[in-house]
């Protein structure tokens, strides 16, 4: 750069010009400052006004609000929206009322722990809940513990954030960290003994390309030796997330000739890999395909993307189990929203009425008297009666069935439905010689 | 992981598919060596033009008029107005400057931003899909495996915009204004060419490729605010392979990106979309300048 150039000289006395001037006109300089200062004094107030007060139970909840798997925060958000309605319209939580502040992690690690924390040490909640996607959930468990503050994931399903910290090398389980929701290796138990069924020997999975993608792969192989499925897997594709076009994986597998398909993807894309599997003839040439995050979905998209006949699995049925609880909550669901609730919306459901008994029988909102509440609780909901392991893991069952239209409904369901016990004797005996955990 | 012979795996279906990976990445390419090659500028916020295309056409389709190539029409066109405008008013400002280059690259950046948020705003952050026209949606059954006829109109449209392009440029007069003020802006200046009308004009015809590219693109994958993202970086790839600013070079660069992302899944599992970067190292280790190189080439 040519620095003594007149031009450049004289720019940069323009330059001090303005900044003189600037710096010359006090009263502009005051108003700011006074702005400023205003600023700074609402923002104090609002802290006052909005965190710490004792006549409201604050949680906060952390769910993908937007891109690809939105709609998952959606679902969530209707879960929260009915059991806080329905919980202050009958006195509260201990005559307090419950206020839920919900937060978007975009499906970024990163963001959901700047919102958990700015949700902790802000908004000073008394509890958290959440999560959707198990990447996250992997990196949110420790901070959950070095924050000191109980979180219920209500979706995301990895087992290793209910695998206590040194059981497997990917373990993140501590006191502080819950799952109502049923996780990985209750669903793919279910994988493979709904594989048990099927007239199919080769295997092949299409899954997203992180932890839950291989995760997915690796306990249903090791559930098919356990339960002594005679399976033989023979092709495997992750694509990224967010893949926009699935077609040269859709024909790897194809070209592949498996008899069946476990595919864990989920969200938009799964949607995407549908419609585009269908464009290349894969229902017609693939037996079967699974669906292990079919429901979540289906339930919650535009239309009925599952293929009827395929089979798919759902962490809650709205009909199953057939009892007072679940139907009302269907109903109710089905009457506010006019959809039938997924298991999104009604895992977060859950977590209000999980932080409303644990208070309510406590007399507590501190930290160690949550943790204490949770750790072993028996609880019943719309999912039926379950307890939490050892490992902070809701017993609740693993639920896959055959993906078929109901003209009641105006939606997919799953009919017939087979739920399968998974708790953790049944795990542990399913997964044999496994390295993995039960997570449960 | 195995790694079984290597004939059967590969079907006319992954030909198809690769070639239509790479007609839609030649479409958004050749507009991004275009304006490279003409005027010095390295357009980031193509990739956003490209999504851009895509939503007009999907918004035009869905609630104007049922009518796909109407509506890609309008999805390239409006690109190419909003690609004019913003070389009018944000980058034409910059040319005479010192670090002409780097604040180009800054002001089209922004413009990735402004795009990205923009589609964000208007049409929220889900995903869309189309079904093809009419005419072309149906599947087609060749050696065993099973593609969507619509690709064939897709690479068809590609040779046929490659070609279309090559007439321009080499055998009309605008062509070969945009010739002589690529190699030499000053002379042509002198010589009285209107450079920074010709400059409009070659920023809204690149912009108009781009628009069209993801017009086309439309009904073979899913429309996300990440589609801009996504393929940029495809883009940039075949552009340093095929050599920045040359055509054919782009259309060469492009064939080969789309067969690797629709071949590479076949022989890996995951990863595959490390492939086209690869390939992208061994150019520019052993063929910096690309494998062509010059406007017209």
């Amino acid at each position: 750069m040519v620095a003594g150039s007149p031009d450049n000289e004289n720019k940069r006395n323009r330059n001090r010009d303005i900044d003189a001037g600037s710096e010359s006109r006090s009263p502009v300089g005051r108003r700011r400052f006074l702005q400023a200062a205003g600023a700074g004094a609402t923002v104090a107030l609002a802290g006052c006004s909005g965190g710490g007060g004792d006549d409201v139970v604050r949680l906060g909840a952390t769910y993908i609000l937007s891109g690809f798997a939105s709609l998952y925060g959606e679902a969530a958000e209707r879960g929260i929206e009915m059991a806080q309605a329905e919980i202050n319209d009958n006195g509260g939580i201990d005559g307090r009322d419950v206020e839920v502040i919900v937060r978007d992690t975009e499906a970024s690690a990163d963001t959901a722990i700047q919102q958990m924390r700015s949700l902790v040490e802000e908004d000073n909640v008394h509890g958290l809940f959440g999560l959707d996607s198990s990447g996250v959930a992997q990196a949110v468990a420790p901070q959950a513990a070095q924050l000191e503050m109980p979180f219920m994931i209500t979706h995301a399903a990895t087992p290793f954030v209910t695998s206590p910290e040194g059981e497997h090398e990917d373990s993140v389980g501590n006191d502080y960290v819950f799952r109502d929701s049923n996780n990985l290796t209750q669903d793919i138990y279910g994988a493979a003994r709904t594989a048990a069924e099927l007239d199919a020997t080769e295997w092949a999975t299409i899954g997203p390309d992180y932890a839950f993608g291989y995760e997915t792969w690796d306990y249903f192989q090791d559930f098919c030796a356990g339960l002594g499925v005679d399976a033989e897997f023979t092709a495997e594709q992750f694509p990224p997330l967010e893949t926009g076009d699935y077609t040269p994986y859709i024909s790897s597998i194809l070209d592949a000739e498996p008899d069946a398909v476990l595919t864990p993807l989920w969200g938009a894309d799964l949607t995407t890999f549908i419609g585009q599997a269908e464009d290349a003839g894969w229902f017609d040439q693939i037996d079967h395909t699974l669906f292990s995050v079919g429901m979540g979905t289906d339930l919650a998209s535009d239309g009925n993307p599952l293929p009827e006949g395929e089979y798919a699995s759902t962490r809650y049925d709205p009909f199953a189990p057939d009892t007072e609880a679940n139907n009302a909550f269907r109903d109710a669901y089905y009457e506010e929203y006019d959809a039938l609730p997924t298991y999104n919306a009604e895992g977060a459901y859950r977590a209000v009425y999980l932080y409303k008994e644990a208070i309510e029988s406590s007399g507590s909102t501190e930290t160690s008297a949550l943790v204490d509440e949770f750790t072993g609780m028996e609880h019943s909901g719309p999912v039926g009666d379950y307890r939490f392991s050892e490992t902070n893991q809701a017993t609740v069952s693993s639920i896959w069935g055959t993906v078929t239209y109901d003209d009641e409904w105006e939606s997919n369901v799953l009919d017939p439905v087979n739920v399968y016990d998974a708790g953790p004797d049944v795990l542990s005996e399913a997964l044999g010689d496994s390295d993995l955990p039960a997570g449960i | 992981m195995s790694l079984p012979s290597l004939v059967p795996l590969i079907g006319v279906a992954d030909v198809v598919i690769g070639l239509s990976l790479g007609s839609r990445l030649f479409l958004i390419a050749v507009g991004l060596s275009l304006i490279f090659g003409v005027l010095g500028v390295l357009n980031f916020a193509h990739g956003g033009f490209y999504m851009l295309g895509a939503y007009v056409t999907l918004a035009v389709v869905t609630g104007l008029i049922d009518n796909f190539w109407i509506a890609a029409v309008a999805g390239a066109l409006a690109v190419g107005v909003v690609g004019a405008t913003i070389e009018f008013a944000a980058i034409r400002p910059l040319y005479d400057r010192v670090d002409a280059d780097l604040d180009q690259l800054i002001v089209t950046f922004g413009f990735v931003l402004v795009i990205h948020e923009a589609v964000r705003f208007i049409w929220g952050s889900g995903s869309y899909s189309i079904d093809p026209p009419d005419v072309f949606n149906f599947s087609v059954s060749l050696g065993g495996s099973t593609f969507s006829a619509y690709r064939l109109v897709v690479i068809g449209l590609a040779i046929a915009v490659l070609a279309g392009l090559w007439l321009f440029i080499t055998r009309t007069y605008f062509g070969s204004l945009v010739r002589g003020t690529s190699s030499d802006r000053e002379m042509a200046s002198m010589l009285g060419v209107d450079v920074p009308r010709l400059y409009t004009g070659v920023f809204f015809l690149g912009s108009v490729l781009a628009g069209l590219g993801g017009a086309l693109s439309a009904p073979l994958q899913s429309t996300s605010p990440a589609l801009g993202d996504q393929v940029i970086i495809d883009a940039f790839i075949v552009v340093v392979i095929g050599g920045l600013g040359s055509m054919s070079g782009a259309f060469v660069g492009a064939m080969l990106i789309g067969m690797m992302q629709s071949l590479g899944p076949q022989f890996i599992s995951a990863g595959s979309i490390a492939i086209p970067f690869l390939a992208m190292v061994i150019v520019l280790l052993f063929r910096p300048e690309g494998l062509f190189g010059g406007i017209g080439e």
